[in-house]
C-alpha cells in the first residue's frame, strides 16, 4: 500500500507542470524521506554524452562533491551502469573508492559514513537519459523490494526527462521556427535596403534574447552610407573584437564562435560574452557577416552547438533574402539611371539637334547685341563725346563684336561638324532609332510597321547625320499623330538605274496630312505648326540629304496622312555587299 | 545711290529703328515692316530698290515673304538678312539677291546694299 502510494505521488509530480528542476527535485525529495536514503542523485546524459549530477534531493550532501566532474560512458561505477544499461548494488565493504573515478577525490573524506549504494540506469526502452543514485547511512544492502521500487522509478524519472527533452527541443524549434518566419517576413518587404537590415538586427537580436545583433554588410548598395547595422550595445573593446570575429568568419567561410571577457572599468563588473560570427554566402562569397553576442550565463535555453546551429540557419536564410534584396535595389536603381538616360535621350533628340537648339539661342541672343553694339556705335558717332567716354562706348562696341564672334565660333562648332561618312547600313540606323522610341511609354498608342529590305546596300554617309534626319521625321509623325496612330517605315533598294543606284526610305504616318496650303514651305527654315517648334528640323533634315546628294519627297494625302520618302544614292564604285 | 527707297523687314522694333537710322544715315529712304504679311501689302503698294527680309518673323516665315514678294515682282532685289549664318549657302535657291548675317557692325550690310542697287541701276 506504502509502495502504490509513493509511486503515484511520484507520478502526479512527474505529470504536473511544475518546472523540471523542481518536479525532480520533489521526486527525489519523496525518495530520500520514505524509502530513508540520504542521498538520491541523478547523473544526466548531456548532448556531449558526459555524465552530469544534474539533480539531488535537498538535504544531499554528496551533490556539491559530485557536481565538480562529468563522467564520461564507461568511466567509473556511474559510467558503467550507464554504458551496460544494468544496475549495481553495493555495500560498504566492495564500493569501489571514488566510485572508481579518480576525479571524486573529495569522496575519500565522506564514503565511511555510507553503508550501501545503488545504481540505476535511468532510460526507456531505447535511450538512456542518465543514472540514479540512491545512497544509505544506515541500511545494510538494498532490499528486493527497494530494487524493484527504485527500477520503476528510474523509468518515471527517464519518461520525464526525455519529455522534458522533447519540450526543449519543441520550444527550440518553434523559437527558431518564429525567428525565421519573423525574418522571412521582414526580407520580403518592400522596404529600402536599409530598413530591412535594420529590422533584421531588432528581430534576430529579440528573438534569441541577445545581448546584440549586427550584420556587417561587404556589398555595393546605392544611396546606403553605412555598412553595419547594430540593435542593441556594440562600442569599445566589443566592437574591435567583433570585426576580428567577422574577418575569420569570412577567412573560414563558416561560422566561428569566440568568448570574450570584458573587465569593464567603469562600472567594476566583469561581463562574458559569447559571440557568433557567420557570413552571409551567396555563390560561396561572403556579402557580409552576421554577429550575434550573449552575455554569460544568458536568459536563453540554447547551449553553445544549438547558437552554432541557429547562427549558421539565420546566415542561411537572409543570405537568399539579402541576396535578393540587394540584387533587386542595385537592379531598381539601374532601371532607373537608364530611363533617366532615356529620357535625357528623347528630350536632347526633341530638341532635334544641340545645334539647332544653340541656333535658336544665339538668334534670340544676337538681336539684341546687334542693337546694343549698333546703337553705342550710333552714339559715339552723334554726340560729341570726350575722350573718356568715347573710350568707354568702343569698349560697349568692341565688347560686343567679341560676343558675335564667340557666338559665330559655336555656332559653327556644333552645328556644322564635319560630316563623317561611312558605310551605313540604313535598316540597322533604323532598328537603333525605333528602339530608342518604342521604348518611351508615350508611345504606346503608336502602331509601328517595319518593312525593311533586306538587300539594302550600304550607304555612304554620316550615320549620326542620318538618325538626325529619321528622328525627325519620326517626331513629326508621331506629333502629327497626338498619341494614336500607325508609323509605317519601309527601306527599298531601288537598283533599277544602273547609272543612278539608289535607296528609298519610306515614313508614313495616320496623322490627317498637312495643309495643302503650307506644304511647300514646310522645308523652310523656322517654318513651323508646333506651339514650340524651332522649324528647323525639316529644314537641317533636307540640307543633310541634299549634301550626300539624296532628296526628300513628301505624299500628302489629306485626312490621311503623309509619306516621307527620302531618296539616297548608293556609290556605285565602294558599295559592293548587301546589308 | 540717293533716294533709293528700302524695305526693311524685321520683327524687333529695336533692330528696324537701328537699320533705319544707319540707312538714312547713308542717305536712302527707308521703309519699315514688322512681318511678312506687311512687308507683302507694302512691296504691293510700292515700289522699293531693296528689301531688306529678316528670315524668322511671325505669321508667314521669311522664305514665304520672299516666294510672295517675288510673285508680285520678279525683280524685286531681296536681301535675306537673319541672325543664323546656317543658311548663309542656300540664298540662291530661294532667289534672293544676297545674304547677309545680322551684326552691330552693319558694314557688311551697307557694303551688300550698295553693291546690289549698283548691280541694278
Amino acid at each position: 500500500m506504502k509502495t502504490i502510494q509513493l509511486l503515484g505521488e511520484i507520478i502526479e509530480i512527474s505529470n504536473s507542470n511544475l518546472e523540471i528542476n523542481s518536479r525532480m527535485q520533489a521526486i527525489l525529495n519523496i525518495i530520500s524521506h520514505r524509502m530513508e536514503f540520504e542521498e538520491v542523485l541523478v547523473f544526466k546524459l548531456d548532448k556531449d554524452k558526459r555524465l552530469t549530477c544534474s539533480y539531488a534531493n535537498e538535504k544531499s550532501r554528496l551533490y556539491p562533491i559530485v557536481n565538480k566532474y562529468r563522467c564520461h560512458i564507461g568511466e567509473g561505477v556511474i559510467g558503467t551502469v550507464a554504458q551496460k544499461r544494468v544496475p549495481q548494488y553495493f555495500n560498504h565493504n566492495d564500493i569501489p573508492p571514488r566510485f572508481g573515478c579518480i576525479f571524486f577525490n573529495e569522496l575519500d573524506d565522506v564514503m565511511y559514513n555510507y553503508r550501501s549504494f545503488a545504481f540505476i540506469p535511468v532510460s526507456d526502452d531505447s535511450f538512456l537519459y542518465g543514472v540514479l543514485v540512491v545512497i544509505s547511512r544506515s541500511m545494510e544492502g538494498i532490499k528486493d523490494n527497494d530494487k524493484i521500487l527504485l527500477a520503476i522509478i528510474a523509468r518515471e524519472i527517464g519518461g520525464l526527462l526525455k519529455t522534458n527533452d522533447l519540450l526543449i527541443n519543441s520550444k527550440k524549434r518553434i523559437s527558431e521556427l518564429v525567428t525565421l518566419s519573423e525574418l522571412g517576413k521582414i526580407l520580403t518587404t518592400n522596404l529600402e535596403p536599409q530598413t530591412i537590415l535594420k529590422n533584421t538586427v531588432f528581430t534576430i537580436a529579440k528573438a534569441l534574447n541577445a545581448v546584440f545583433a549586427s550584420i556587417n554588410i561587404d556589398w555595393p548598395i546605392p544611396k546606403m552610407e553605412c555598412h553595419r547595422f547594430v540593435y542593441g550595445n556594440l562600442n569599445g573593446s566589443l566592437a574591435e573584437i567583433v570585426e576580428d570575429c567577422e574577418k575569420q568568419a569570412i577567412q573560414q567561410k563558416k561560422t566561428i564562435t569566440y568568448e570574450y571577457y570584458n573587465d569593464n572599468n567603469d562600472l567594476q563588473v566583469k561581463k562574458i560574452y559569447s559571440l557568433y560570427s557567420s557570413p552571409i554566402l551567396t555563390k560561396n562569397k561572403a556579402i557580409g557577416v552576421l554577429t550575434i553576442g550573449f552575455l554569460k550565463p544568458g536568459k536563453n535555453f540554447y547551449q553553445n552547438e544549438d547558437m552554432l546551429y541557429i547562427t549558421t540557419t539565420i546566415t542561411n536564410y537572409i543570405a537568399n533574402g539579402l541576396e535578393n534584396i540587394l540584387l533587386s535595389t542595385k537592379l531598381k536603381e539601374v532601371i532607373k539611371e537608364l530611363n533617366e538616360t532615356q529620357k535625357r535621350v528623347i528630350e536632347q533628340e526633341k530638341f532635334k539637334s544641340l545645334g539647332e537648339m544653340m541656333a535658336n539661342i544665339a538668334h534670340e541672343i544676337k538681336n539684341p547685341l546687334v542693337v546694343i553694339g549698333g546703337f553705342t556705335k550710333r552714339l559715339a558717332k552723334k554726340v560729341n563725346l570726350s575722350q573718356t567716354e568715347n573710350r568707354y562706348a568702343n569698349i560697349i562696341v568692341s565688347e560686343v563684336a567679341r560676343l558675335e564672334s564667340i557666338l559665330n565660333d559655336v555656332l559653327n562648332y556644333v552645328k556644322e561638324p564635319p560630316p563623317i561618312l561611312d558605310e551605313c547600313n540604313i535598316n540597322a540606323c533604323i532598328e537603333d532609332i525605333l528602339y530608342l522610341f518604342t521604348s518611351d511609354g508615350s508611345w504606346e498608342g503608336i502602331k509601328i510597321t517595319k518593312d525593311l529590305d533586306p538587300s539594302l546596300p550600304l550607304i555612304l554617309c554620316d550615320v549620326q547625320q542620318m538618325k538626325q534626319v529619321f528622328i525627325n521625321m519620326i517626331l513629326n509623325s508621331f506629333e502629327a499623330m497626338n498619341g494614336k496612330g500607325e508609323i509605317t517605315i519601309q527601306t527599298k533598294n531601288i537598283a533599277d538605274d544602273e547609272n543612278h543606284p539608289q535607296i528609298m526610305i519610306s515614313i508614313s504616318d495616320t496623322g490627317g496630312g498637312i495643309d495643302p496650303t503650307i506644304i511647300e514651305n514646310i522645308f523652310n527654315p523656322f517654318f513651323t505648326t508646333k506651339e514650340k517648334g524651332t522649324g528647323l528640323g525639316l529644314a537641317i533634315s533636307n540640307k543633310i540629304v541634299k549634301n550626300i546628294g539624296g532628296r526628300i519627297e513628301i505624299e500628302n494625302i489629306v485626312g490621311k496622312g503623309v509619306t516621307f520618302k527620302i531618296y539616297l544614292p548608293v556609290n556605285k564604285n565602294k558599295n559592293n555587299g548587301e546589308v | 545711290m540717293k533716294n533709293k527707297k528700302i524695305l526693311i523687314v524685321d520683327d524687333e522694333e529695336n533692330i528696324r529703328i537701328l537699320f533705319k537710322e544707319e540707312l538714312e544715315d547713308e542717305g536712302y529712304a527707308v521703309d519699315l515692316a514688322s512681318n511678312g504679311f506687311e512687308a507683302i501689302e507694302k512691296v504691293k503698294n510700292n515700289s522699293y530698290d531693296l528689301v531688306v527680309l529678316d528670315i524668322k518673323i511671325p505669321g508667314i516665315d521669311g522664305i514665304q515673304t520672299l516666294n510672295e514678294i517675288k510673285k508680285i515682282n520678279t525683280n524685286q532685289p531681296v536681301i535675306l538678312c537673319s541672325a543664323y549664318g546656317e543658311f548663309r549657302q542656300d540664298f540662291s535657291s530661294w532667289a534672293s539677291d544676297a545674304y547677309v548675317v545680322k551684326s552691330a557692325d552693319t558694314k557688311e550690310l551697307k557694303q551688300t546694299i550698295a553693291k546690289i542697287l549698283t548691280q541694278n541701276g
